[in-house]
């Protein structure tokens, strides 16, 4: 490892400045949990964006959440606007993550941009339909980060500054759901389930499925048998039979293909039950 | 590059290297009680308190802790002036080798501060991040609930 | 008893609890230079080139060893008593390389980056030769021979790969089993796992004002490091010192010599002080583990459950050396037929067979805790075909204080072994203790349902060893301070177990004063006697044992001194809180006024006496486990609920200390039953070298344990001493095995039992 210099940028403009000049050779740093663990070796200069301004949790008019890039997992899962959002989902989803020293450093910035297949985050991020702000050399742009996954966003990102996740406000509930080998684990699977339910039938669904081994994906096959339908037994079971039929699978050093889509069908079962659940009532 | 910072208390203001770990800088200015265990922040050996947060210091650049308050075991207390955790733990006979004990005590330290009347269950939650190969945990549970009764009751500083 | 048996708080507990610098790596040495070993990434592979000419031109580099530059010698790296029982099949560095993080050489530079870069710059080209990965391959025909060196000494049959073998007859096996009226047969399987002490190994190696080599190692076995480094490098034994300070924890990965001969030959050459210590991922490549195994069990029963018959075949995996290949393999069923000791015919066979793989070695239960898995699943087993209780059949079968078994004298410790009587067994307690306290009849096979979740209950039993019977030897020292107060060395070694403590009660109790008029200085090759070391679960029984003579001894000196003052006989006389103490009369005279008097008065000595002992015999604990789990039948993850653990140790000599061994022994044990495993590459590589991929246990895994002491008095042990530190780990992976076929009905033979294998066996039966 070879880094030089280190820098503590004071806004966006100065962390992207930083970053363009070394021009691939630098590095934002936010927490630095993944950066520490395994820099690039090329990488010479460290730009510290952790009192750039990008921290902050708020809610936005409409009820959504508006988390900075910089605010940390643990700032986030002890958060009253997180507690506040959705019956406290992400607060939910944050206690799965890592363990405690670690959230205190991870930010939710890092975590989108390390964007780890085996991650919850994601998973939780895209059920939710997340939408991501970033500024680059020309502007500041926009878009929802499942679509931005499908771009080359690594290479995004080595010229621009992530700077906020948006999160909208959602009518009804969301549960989350992992498996792992113990405590502290990252996830063998995990899903992210959200319901809304208008007159007895549902209204909306958001399924994702990631750590398949592959990043979150949204099974918008399941959603779709699920909309319109009373989220009775049979039918969250039906939707789970479906997300393993939907859901691409492979196998990893931590599970096999076939282990992962025999119990794709209960948890995403078991995310959607609790959702139900939850959201009786609800509008 | 030179940083400042507080270090159990006290101003520091030292040379460092840019790629340096706070848990290289922490053990090169005498705080041995850091201790290494894996460096890639799974074991929680090297975990120390950056403004009353638990942090792994293999993975926190030194730099981060400029113009920040690092607590490492050595502030809690000393051998003359026990502070109540290390003293339950003592008690209870939740050190074995000891190697995980001052990470072990600065995530009990920060639970406490939170939470003045943690579950057992809470507890197991609050120290999960920190290994122990030794004592099976039960004995640093039933320390950290000691501690937090005895908190309660005042004897705490 | 004022002292034994109390939860006194550890002596050493103080500056661990602050955080002192009391750990190998935590001095500074002005000076001090890096080592780092280059590792083989290869798993089976002769050197054809080494040029360390780049390497040595980096500004910084102070020197690079290999095996064109040091001795050639023979040895191991296990830290045994002598004879050695392990073949010598090892070198400070050979042309061939045999497991993928095998050493080809070593530097020493002023820094770790230089030290790294160096590495690097170390060229080496390898011939690969075909490998061995496989332990059911080694033996065959045509296989990779893997210790083809001339000059390697006692392997049992190097050509076809034999590290060690076993043959062991009782009776007729054939007649036993065609009496049996009922036969099961299981064979359960142990992968690689490792001990993972959060402590890497680590050591500093310097030369002294007088030119002698110190080295200061986090070890288990310090007279040990000295014998075989003095081997390894062919110094004389009086050059070295070795000092243990406190350690991060050890298991029986610390009971290997595998650092700290590089640092004194590199210390040696560059004439400073070297520090070296394992990364993580060395640690996994390139440290010891478990010896992985296949054991096959046999066993036949009249229909009344009197076990008739036990065989037990094992194939044994020492990986790429033979280290403790043949001890772990006799102690697979040295450590376990006996507790099934009324079985008339008995036949145990097995080998240990190398494999380019990584190297296994002493590990916490040493083959007993393989040994166990597979003979008490198959009790399990039995019980179930019998139609019995399986509580029942083992309290119906197992040994009883005043009982002997024919193992004892027919395994040794790599040799023959030694008749002994049991003389104190507590185990038909432990028994109805645990089931008591676990809910054995009302929750075994009722399938209680929570959900997708089904309960089950699983019990299993077991033994160990105290020591090793007429090898283990350890010396104490007591020392009297004039104001009363005492030293006490010892060469015993505390790896966080607590033993500085427990020996500090035992003198303490036999001197008649509290624990803080002891003072212990442990593990220093110069300034205390002789002991073997921490393993085979010996220190509170050998190096007790020494202890309780040498502090007897020291009290009859005192009490000569005291009756010279009193005017009482001496066998009238007593210690008691800190006082000379006349039975008769009731006068007495502080220690204090004892300990000037011989030291400046009146007939001038020092008081001080040595005592050692040898293990006469090795008196087993006993410990009874049983295992609540809930097991999710759509995912197959099993969570243990409850578990307990209820041990006959004899005398707990330190209640507190002895429960936190068995509680820690069982949270390993839980560990490689649910998730603990050593991935292994089809290049013989480790897959999962760190512990993100490769899980322990954490708080919010484990349940409440509940570690339970029923207390027995060991005739030959101090104050009734027998050992805790090994069994508990025994007991996990048959119990949750157990547990886990009362819930659900599905037997599991390898562990770890990850949600893939228990739902495959759950999918696999419907
Ligand atoms: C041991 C361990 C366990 C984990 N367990 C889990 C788990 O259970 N579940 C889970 O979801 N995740 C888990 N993670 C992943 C964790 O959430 C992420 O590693 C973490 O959030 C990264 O955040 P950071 O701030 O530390 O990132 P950094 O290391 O600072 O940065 C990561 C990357 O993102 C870039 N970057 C950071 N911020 C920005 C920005 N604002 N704009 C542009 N680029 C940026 C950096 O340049 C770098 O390339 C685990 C990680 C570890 C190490
Ligand atoms: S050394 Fe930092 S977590 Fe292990
Ligand atoms: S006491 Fe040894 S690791 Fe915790």
């Amino acid at each position: 490892m070879a880094i030089r210099r280190y820098h503590y940028a004071r806004d966006v403009d100065e962390a992207l400045s930083l970053l363009l000049a070394y021009e691939g050779r630098g590095a934002l740093l936010a927490g630095g949990v993944d950066l520490a663990r395994g820099p690039g070796t090329d990488v010479e200069g460290l730009i510290d964006i952790t009192a750039a301004g990008l921290g902050g949790i708020s809610r936005d008019a409409k009820k959504g959440l508006v988390i900075g890039a910089t605010v940390t997992l643990e700032e986030i899962r002890t958060s009253r606007e997180a507690r506040d959002y959705l019956g406290g989902f992400l607060t939910e989803v944050m206690r799965h993550v890592a363990t405690l020293p670690l959230r205190c450093m991870a930010t939710l910035g890092g975590a989108v941009v390390s964007a780890h297949p085996w991650a919850d985050i994601p998973t939780a991020l895209i059920a939710l339909g997340a939408e991501v702000a970033w500024r680059n050399e020309e502007r500041e742009e926009r878009a929802p980060l499942e679509e931005l996954y499908r771009r080359p966003f690594r290479a995004i990102f080595r010229r621009a500054v992530l700077t906020e996740v948006r999160l909208p406000a959602w009518g009804g509930a969301f549960a989350f759901e992992k498996v792992s080998r113990n405590a502290g684990d990252i996830a063998l699977l995990n899903c992210a389930c959200g319901l809304g339910v208008k007159d007895g039938k549902v209204a909306w669904a958001r399924v994702a499925v990631g750590a398949t081994p592959y990043r979150a994906a949204r099974l918008t096959g399941v959603e779709e048998l699920l909309v319109g339908e009373s989220p009775s037994a049979e039918l969250l079971a039906e939707a789970g039979r479906k997300a393993a039929a939907e859901a691409k699978v492979g196998d990893d050093l931590r599970a096999s293909a076939e282990w992962r889509r025999a119990v794709i069908p209960a948890l995403v079962r078991r995310a959607l039950e609790r959702a139900a659940r939850e959201v009786k009532g609800d509008a | 590059m030179k940083v400042y910072f507080e270090l159990n208390g006290e101003q520091k203001y030292v040379e460092i290297k840019p790629g340096e770990r706070l848990l290289d800088l922490l053990r090169r200015l005498g705080m041995k009680s850091v201790k290494e265990g894996c460096r890639t922040g799974e074991c929680g050996s090297c975990t120390v308190l950056l403004d009353g947060r638990p942090v792994r210091s293999c993975l926190t650049f030194a730099a981060k802790a400029k113009g920040h308050r690092i607590t490492t075991l050595e502030g809690l207390g000393s051998p003359e002036d026990l502070h109540p955790l290390q003293e339950a733990f003592l008690e209870t006979g939740a050190i074995q080798c000891g190697f995980c004990t001052p990470g072990m005590i600065l995530v009990a330290y920060h639970l406490l501060s939170h939470n003045p009347d943690p579950t057992p269950e809470e507890v197991r939650e609050a120290i999960s991040g920190n290994l122990c190969r030794c004592t099976g945990y039960a004995k640093i549970v039933d320390a950290v609930l000691l501690a937090a009764e005895r908190k309660r009751k005042g004897d705490w500083r | 008893m004022k002292v034994v048996g109390k939860s006194v708080r550890k002596v050493d507990g103080i500056p661990l609890a602050t955080g002192q610098p009391v750990f190998t790596l935590d001095v500074d040495l002005p000076g001090a230079a890096v080592g780092k070993v280059l590792r083989s990434p290869y798993a089976h592979a002769e050197i054809v080139r080494i040029d360390t000419k780049k390497a040595e031109e980096l500004p910084g580099v102070l020197c690079i060893l290999h095996h064109g530059n040091v001795p050639r010698t023979p040895y191991t790296t296990a830290g045994q008593g002598w004879p050695e029982p392990s073949p010598y099949d090892t070198f400070l560095f050979d042309k061939k390389v045999r497991f993928v993080g095998d050493r080809v050489a070593a530097v020493a530079a002023i820094s770790e980056e230089i030290a790294d870069e160096a590495l690097r710059l170390i060229e080496v080209e390898y011939r690969e030769l075909p490998a061995v990965l496989d332990p059911e391959e080694a033996t065959a025909p045509g296989a990779p021979v893997i210790h083809d060196e001339e000059d390697a000494r006692g392997i049992h049959d190097p050509q076809r790969n034999i590290a060690a073998a076993i043959d062991i007859r009782v009776g007729d096996i054939e007649r036993g089993f065609s009496e049996s009226d009922v036969v099961v047969e299981t064979t359960c399987e142990f992968p690689y796992v490792q001990h993972v002490p959060l402590e890497p190994h680590c050591v500093v190696a310097y030369l002294d004002e007088e030119d002698r080599l110190v080295i200061r190692s986090a070890t288990q076995v310090p007279f040990h490091v000295r014998r075989i480094v003095a081997r390894a490098l062919g110094l004389p034994l009086s050059r070295i010192r070795v000092v243990k300070p406190r350690i991060g924890g050890g298991f029986g990965t610390k009971q290997e010599i595998i650092l700290e001969d590089v640092a004194a030959a590199l210390a040696l050459r560059v004439r400073r002080p070297v520090v070296m210590k394992y990364t993580r991922a060395e640690e996994f490549t390139s440290a010891r583990t478990r010896h992985p195994m296949k054991v096959r069990v046999k066993l036949g029963a009249k229909k009344d459950g009197r076990i008739h018959a036990i065989e037990m075949d094992v194939l044994s995996n020492t990986g790429a050396y033979g280290t403790h290949s043949l001890t772990v393999l006799s102690n697979v069923g040295s450590k376990t037929l006996p507790l099934y000791n009324k079985a008339p015919h008995l036949w145990f066979h097995g080998k240990a067979v190398y494999t380019n793989l990584p190297v296994a070695g002493a590990y916490r239960g040493y083959g007993a805790t393989q040994g166990y898995f597979a003979l008490e699943v198959a009790i399990d087993e039995l019980a179930e075909k019998l139609g019995m209780d399986p509580l029942e059949l083992r309290l119906k079968n197992h040994i009883r204080a005043g009982e002997s078994s024919p193992i004892f004298e027919k395994i040794g410790e790599g040799r023959e072994g030694k008749a002994q009587v049991v003389k104190s067994c507590a185990l038909a307690e432990c028994i109805r203790e645990g089931a008591k306290r676990i809910g054995w009849y009302e929750k075994r096979g009722k399938h209680l349902w929570d959900g997708p979740w089904v309960h089950g209950v699983g019990m299993a039993v077991a033994m160990q060893g105290s020591g090793i019977t007429d090898i283990d030897m350890a010396a104490a020292t007591v020392v009297m301070n004039e104001d009363g107060t005492f030293r006490l060395l010892v060469g015993a070694t505390d790896l966080g177990t607590g033993s500085d403590t427990i020996l500090a009660q035992i003198a303490a109790e036999t001197l008649g004063v509290p624990v803080e008029a002891i003072s212990v200085y442990s593990s220093d090759t110069d300034f205390t006697p002789f002991d073997t070391g921490a393993y085979a679960s010996s220190t509170t029984y050998v190096s007790g044992g020494a202890v309780l003579r040498a502090a007897r001894e020291v009290k009859r000196r005192i009490l000569e001194v005291g009756a010279a003052i009193l005017g009482d006989p001496p066998e009238d006389l007593d210690l008691a809180e800190s006082y000379v103490v006349s039975k008769k009369t009731g006068k007495r005279v502080p220690l204090s006024e004892v300990g000037h008097r011989a030291m400046y008065v009146t007939d001038q000595k020092h008081i001080i006496a040595t005592a050692s002992f040898v293990a006469p015999e090795s008196p087993p604990p006993f410990a009874a486990f049983f295992a609540e789990v809930a097991v999710d039948t759509e995912t197959g993850i099993v969570r243990v609920v409850r578990f307990v653990g209820v041990a006959d140790c004899g005398t707990p000599i330190n209640p507190a200390l002895a429960e936190g061994q068995l509680e820690g022994a069982i949270v390993q044990g839980i560990g490689h039953t649910l998730y603990e495993e050593m991935l292994i590459s089809s290049r013989g590589g480790v897959r999962n070298p760190s512990l993100f991929d490769y899980r322990i246990p954490t708080a919010a895994d484990v349940p409440e344990i509940e570690a339970v002491l029923i207390p027995t008095d060991e005739p030959t042990g101090p104050y009734g001493a027998k050992s805790i530190g090994e069994i508990g780990i025994n007991g996990p992976a048959p119990a949750i095995a157990n547990a886990i076929y009362d819930a659900v009905g599905v037997r599991l033979y390898r562990i770890p039992f990850t949600p893939e294998r228990v739902l495959r066996a759950l999918r696999t039966r419907s």
